[in-house]
């Protein structure tokens, strides 16, 4: 059952409309996602991450930016051919999310309990006395003491760690297939943040959600994550699993990334290595690859064409968008 | 709750509000005097215990004290349902403009600003000339007044709301606009709203007041506050409880709804909460 494919997103391209001009904020972005699998989408801020994840629940707003082209197929439907109404459907019973603010993705004047169970309510019409005897089991089962009380609590009274179980309760509670937590853990304490991951871990294990883990923490994918999406600059530029990314990283963004992990085992005098430059700005992407300014092994056709997402030879799971790995034709 | 009973300024308000309620359920049962009859025997006589008249008679010997019993149940009632129809109004035709935002919010607010740029007596005493003297248009022409009060604050209090995370989450649960709008945005406003409401309902007792005073509103005999300020005016230097007793009536009424909105604005407002 592991190998059925639950989730295909085929050529993602969504816009957003500023006062300056137009964001390419996803640009042709396409991954897999298996039943149980996690995924790790990871990438630096404003590299799209998030939007790709917002576009496979059509959660982009028009007119502030729109999803212009591409496929997301859930158990091989288009969700994005859909109208509002049946994608509603979709939302919160098959697919899920948590938000990367816990403080504030809890509506302050709503009781916590009845916000667990608010995609339950929504989709199953379920009934006060039920919702309420469910949201005391969600409560317990993420691990919240006196839950029979605190049920009837508003979310100031719920702290941070507490606040982001709770936004965990509320996505699982309708079991869905697909999990995406965009940065579940970046407004929180380490010590929290383990405790966190390990929730999401256990529970998805349980009941053998697919997970797509948004995060710009690599340590947080090696420890949680089967597979792999670089993004940058709103495309991927790299997807493998997870241990051939880190041993064997194809692409010099991901050998870059890898290289600015501060590392216990390095001198300590040594400076942390950075990539230097910054990331382009996503109005006026100019042609060919994005990262070649920034780039140690930049080409003269980097300059020029967009580098294609190729398999790697003998490879089924890996992609790369480099020209470096591009056998022939390496001068357009 | 108990906050609202701590602060002493909206249980006074409240009480007063009582007081005139507690009048209207008496008024409903027994009356001194008919407010209606006439006595040409006891014109304008003045307050004494003994006559019964309590707060004297008026031009036709009417009892002052009837009249305003029976004018308060008038002029609560006109002042609750004009704010009721402003209000839902308002609110709604606010909350969906902020949301939605675009075409929809400039041409609601336009029109807001248009209403806005009139002074609130003026605008209704043309809306009474336009819909003609009935006790029922006093209630639409202050409830039109109101509309655009309430549409503006719950526009923005949306707007600034709206761009919250939790209305995402609410979205990515599956909720459509409506849903989120009225389970999840309405709740968050309810404070500001409930201190103008409350304003509202005082001023409405002004304005209502004010157009009986000028003849378009409530049509004597039947008694109101304004109608009978207005038969005093005449009479004022001679008889001057006529003018005294109706007019406190009017500002006490309003002290107490003025109280009440200070106090629940203290109550609600989270940034006054800890200040003592």
């Amino acid at each position: 059952m592991k190998d059925e494919l639950i989730l295909r997103v085929q050529g993602l391209l969504t816009e957003f409309y500023t006062e300056r001009g137009t964001v390419k904020a996803v640009h042709d972005v396409s991954f897999d996602l298996h039943r149980g699998e996690r995924l790790g989408i990871v990438g630096e801020s404003g590299s799209g991450k998030s939007v790709t994840n917002l576009s496979v629940l059509k959660l982009i707003q028009y007119p502030t930016g729109r999803i212009k082209a591409g496929k997301v197929l859930f158990k091989g439907e288009d969700l994005l051919g859909q109208s509002e109404e049946s994608v509603r459907k979709v939302r919160g019973k098959h697919i899920s999310m948590i938000f990367q603010d816990p403080l504030t993705s809890l509506n302050p004047v709503i009781k916590v309990g009845k916000q667990i169970t608010e995609a339950l309510r929504l989709h199953h019409k379920m009934g006060k006395k039920e919702a309420q005897a469910k949201a005391i089991e969600l409560l317990k089962l993420i691990g919240i003491p006196d839950a029979e009380n605190r049920v009837e609590d508003y979310p100031h009274q719920f702290s941070g760690g507490m606040r982001q179980r709770v936004m965990i309760a509320i996505a699982l509670s309708s079991d869905p297939e697909i999990l995406i937590a965009d940065e579940p853990t970046t407004a929180l304490d380490v010590t929290i943040q383990a405790q966190i991951l390990e929730l999401i871990n256990s529970l998805s294990d349980d009941k053998g959600v697919a997970t797509i883990m948004i995060t710009h923490d690599l340590g947080v994918v090696a420890g949680m994550c089967d597979s792999v999406c670089v993004m940058y600059a709103g495309r991927i530029v790299e997807r493998a699993p997870i241990d051939d990314l880190f041993y064997d990283p194809k692409h010099p963004y991901t050998e870059g990334l890898l290289n600015s992990i501060p590392r216990v085992d390095r001198d300590q005098n040594q400076r942390l290595h950075s990539i230097s430059g910054a990331p382009p700005n996503l109005i006026n992407l100019p042609p060919g690859c994005s990262f070649m300014p920034r780039c140690g092994y930049a080409m003269d056709i980097c300059g020029k064409k967009t580098p294609p997402e190729i398999f790697l030879e003998g490879e089924t799971k890996r992609t790369v968008s480099c020209w470096l790995h591009v056998k022939e034709d390496k001068h357009g | 709750m108990r906050r609202f009973f701590k602060n002493g300024i909206a249980v006074a308000g409240l009480l007063i509000i009582g007081l005139y309620i507690v009048t209207i359920v008496v008024s409903m049962f027994w009356l001194p005097f008919d407010p209606v009859a006439m006595n040409s025997a006891r014109v304008l006589e003045a307050p004494s215990l003994s006559s019964g008249h309590l707060f004297g008679t008026d031009e036709f010997g009417r009892d002052i004290l009837s009249r305003i019993m029976k004018g308060t149940s008038v002029s609560l009632l006109i002042s609750i349902s004009a704010t009721a129809f402003g209000g839902v109004v308002g609110i709604l035709m606010g909350i969906w403009a902020g949301f939605l935002g675009g075409r929809w919010d400039n041409f609601i607010m336009r029109v807001a600003d248009v209403l806005f740029s009139f002074p609130s007596l003026l605008l209704a005493i043309f809306i009474m000339a336009v819909l003609g003297e009935h006790t029922y248009n006093v209630v639409v022409a202050i409830g039109i007044v109101y509309i655009p009060q309430f549409a503006r604050i719950s526009r923005g209090a949306i707007i600034s709301l709206k761009s919250n995370e939790f209305v995402r989450a609410a979205r990515s649960n599956g909720a459509g606009d409506s849903y989120i709008l009225f389970r999840h945005l309405l709740p968050n406003i309810l404070p500001p709203i409930i201190v103008q409401i409350s304003l509202s309902l005082s001023v409405a007792i002004l304005l209502e007041s004010a157009l009986s005073f000028l003849g378009l509103g409530v049509q004597p005999p039947a008694p109101s506050w304004g109608n009978m300020l207005s038969s005093a005016r005449k009479v004022m230097m001679l008889a001057p409880w006529t003018a005294i007793y109706p007019g406190l009536a009017i500002v006490v009424l309003v002290l107490g709804f003025n109280l009440l909105g200070d106090g629940l604005r203290d109550i609600l407002d989270p940034r006054l909460r800890n200040v003592r």
